[in-house]
């Protein structure tokens, strides 16, 4: 009995986002899955920030290009207020993207009280393969963030939450990024949380003809420091 | 049924113009005593009376209140019509022995109405015409069933509900009682006197059927439980709608139909009635799905459902019934599309139905319509196309220069500075920030909608990307070479941003 209830204890005190996930999604970059360990992982919560709020096109573009791998229906959770802000997402523009619009369900909320639950109850859904949550300034909650962790690693979704301007609150999430656009159709991509190695900095753009994102010529002068000791510690967690 | 008024001591009259006059359109019990009537002029009733109350008549808080009672008596039958501007008409047929019988059922209801402190006559008859005429006329009010003819003989004709330009003409060659134009030659009646007098003599006394128009579509399916003990717990009000649920499921299989919309109403022991709605996207009848979907809706109440003193009766009506086949289980990913449904249909119950969208493509050349988000719930319904691949046809053959990831809800003017009149902008100001632009693409011209009034001058969209590597959907409203020709400014507007 008391043995049982142990082992309850230990599944329970998993750290959320590591684990025995449903595996990655590798970018097709060397440094960036190296740091990543693999990939992006699946089946975990993922933040994803716009630099500023003048960038959050581009976090979205990245959010959408991340989502879209999965292969499955993709959900987009967006409050009212966000929706006239920013505007709302746009057939066409997804459709040129890359991302049929059939696969797309949009869900817009009066609050992110909303959000939140309505993103957990997609996850609970087996057919659905991503879900992007965007909320603006407000902060989420760590509970809440902790919520939508242990959601996403049950279900073996991609959960994607899209910040419109970088948080600093605490979080559950395998990674935190901060995206901003760069010039000459690339965007910059900050991997500044990494629950699995060290961070990272890197200038990307979209290539069509291989469908997935490559370096682009420039890039950040500081490469990521890789020879980080707790990269080997998560390492074996995982 | 018939008037309104609460015992109040003080005499208290209820006037509204009638053509030029203020006439008294209702009063209570106490300036009925004094010896006003309805339909004396107010000045006059001032007159014999200075003490008198009188208030103005609010006629949409009436037909408020009218609603609400018909509302109300939906626990006794679902037919019941409106008769405005103080009369409600039921059709009982068939559903008088739930009450054991139709005195009985008129008992209740008086008694009902009486603790809500409504005044109101009832009459029950073979016919609308001769109820109404019972209510209106016979005081008080008698149930007579049967005997139509020997009960409208000594009426008035006014109670076939006629125009009072017919009444009185017919006064005037001495027609003043139904019993005197019921066994008169109808040709010549008809001839002189109109069709209308005819027809509501015959409706009347049952030689014609008479239409009731209920105040709501009656549900094809309907489900009800009364409670000798009312509930209030809301665990009591799931619990009823998962056993209602399954009686429905009966009914719904032996019919091979599903559920598409369900109602379910909830009568207050006050008189209060609460109908909560939910849609879903494909045809339903498993009790479990129902249930769930009003635990979503429930929750999702802005304003908590209110028990009061409890409801003591339930009901569940399906509103709209589609055929259902049986499930196929294993075609190509069936399940996944039915698993999405599922979820559309919780998201759906608990945030709205207008919330859960998915976006189609229409046909059209203007950005702004040429997609829309549509309902999920009404688009699985409406039709399986979502226009899709025809635009991808289309916009393959025009090669369309590239369209923005989020489109603004509106496009919203910005201050603009091009160094040639119809060319891309080389600055702009949108939202208090200045973007300098570095490289622009376009113009695409795509011009407004000619034929309609409102369409607007034509547009000129540009791609723009700014210093810092932010790109935008522009475009101008208008070129400069016609403003030689009287046309306003050219207008910069930002429509959209690019990933």
């Amino acid at each position: 009995m008391l043995e049982q209830l142990r082992q309850q204890l230990r599944s329970l005190e998993k750290p959320a986002g590591i684990g025995d996930g449903p595996g990655v999604l590798p970018f097709g970059i060397a440094a960036i899955d190296e740091t990543l360990g693999g990939g992006l992982m699946r089946g975990a919560l993922h933040e994803i920030a716009a630099a500023s709020e003048a960038h959050l096109a581009a976090a979205t573009g990245f959010a959408l290009r991340l989502a879209a791998r999965m292969h499955a229906r993709l959900v987009w959770l967006v409050e009212d207020m966000a929706l006239a802000e920013s505007g709302a997402p746009y057939g066409p523009g997804l459709d040129a993207f890359g991302l049929a619009p059939e696969r797309l369900l949009t869900v817009n909320v009066a609050h992110v009280r909303d959000l939140l639950w309505a993103m957990e109850e997609v996850l609970r859904c087996r057919a659905v393969g991503a879900v992007i949550g965007e909320v603006r300034g407000s902060t989420v909650g760590t509970v809440a963030l902790r919520r939508l962790s242990l959601a996403a690693a049950e279900s073996g979704a991609l959960a994607l939450l899209l910040r419109a301007s970088p948080a600093d609150e605490a979080s559950t999430a395998a990674t935190r990024w901060v995206v901003g656009a760069a010039p000459h159709d690339c965007l910059t991509a900050q991997l500044v949380r990494n629950r699995r190695g060290p961070a990272g900095s890197w200038i990307l753009q979209w290539s069509d003809s291989d469908e997935r994102f490559i370096l682009a010529h420039a890039q950040p002068v500081a490469a990521p420091a890789l020879d980080r000791p707790y990269r080997q510690i998560a390492r074996q967690v995982a | 049924m018939h008037g309104r008024s609460r015992e109040i001591s003080a005499p208290l009259a209820v006037y509204g113009k009638r053509g030029n006059v203020e006439l008294i359109v209702a009063i209570n019990e106490a300036a009925e005593r004094l010896g006003l009537s309805t339909g004396l002029a107010l000045a006059q009733a001032r007159a014999m009376h200075p003490a008198l109350q009188a208030v103005v008549e609010d006629a949409v808080a009436d037909a408020t209140l009218l609603e609400n009672i018909a509302d109300w008596c939906l626990r006794y039958t679902p037919l019941v019509a409106v008769d405005a501007p103080d009369g409600l008409t039921l059709d009982i047929t068939g559903c008088a022995h739930l009450y054991g019988g139709e005195d009985a059922l008129a008992a209740d209801l008086a008694a009902r109405l009486e603790q809500a402190g409504v005044a109101y006559s009832i009459a029950i008859a073979g016919t609308i015409g001769a109820a109404w005429a019972a209510s209106h006329f016979i005081k008080p009010a008698r149930y007579v069933c049967g005997d139509e003819r020997g009960l409208l003989a000594p009426l008035p004709l006014a109670a076939l509900r006629l125009a009072p330009e017919i009444v009185s003409s017919l006064a005037r060659v001495g027609l003043k009682r139904i019993g005197d134009i019921a066994d008169l030659p109808r040709a010549p009646l008809t001839a002189r006197f109109g069709a209308d007098l005819v027809r509501q003599l015959d409706r009347a006394l049952g030689r014609e059927h008479e239409p009731l128009n209920p105040r709501l579509p009656v549900a094809p399916y309907v489900v009800e439980q009364r409670f000798a003990e009312p509930i209030a717990r809301e665990d009591d009000v799931l619990r009823t709608i998962a056993r209602l649920a399954a009686r429905l499921q009966f009914a719904l299989e032996r019919r091979g139909d599903g559920a598409r919309r369900l109602e379910l109403t909830l009568f207050r022991t006050d008189g209060e009635v609460r109908r909560i709605a939910v849609g879903c996207s494909r045809p339903l009848r498993d009790p479990a799905q129902i249930r769930a979907l009003f635990v979503e809706r429930l929750a999702a109440l802005a304003d908590a459902l209110d028990p009061g003193f409890g409801f003591d009766m339930a009901r569940l009506s399906v509103l709209v019934a589609e055929s259902c086949p049986p499930e196929q289980i294993g075609i190509d990913g069936s399940e996944d599309v039915a698993e999405v449904d599922r979820l559309v249909d919780r998201l759906s119950a608990r945030l709205g139905a207008r919330r859960v969208r998915r976006l189609i493509a229409q046909d059209s050349h203007i950005p702004e319509i040429a997609a829309a988000a549509v309902p999920t719930q009404a688009a699985l319904a409406a039709t399986a196309d979502n226009g899709w691949p025809a635009y991808r046809h289309d916009a393959a053959a025009a090669e369309l220069a590239p369209r923005p990831l989020r489109l603004l809800t509106r496009p919203e003017p910005i201050e603009a500075l091009a160094e040639v009149p119809d060319g891309p902008p080389l600055r702009f100001r949108w939202r208090r920030a200045l973007h300098e632009v570095i490289t622009a693409e376009g113009p695409e011209r795509i011009e407004s909608a000619w034929w309609s009034e409102h369409g607007g001058p034509a547009r000129d969209y540009f791609r723009v990307e700014d210093k810092s590597g932010l790109r935008f959907w522009l475009f101008r409203a208008g070129l400069y070479r016609n403003l030689a020709q009287g046309a306003a400014a050219p207008t910069w507007f930002l429509h959209g941003t690019f990933a």
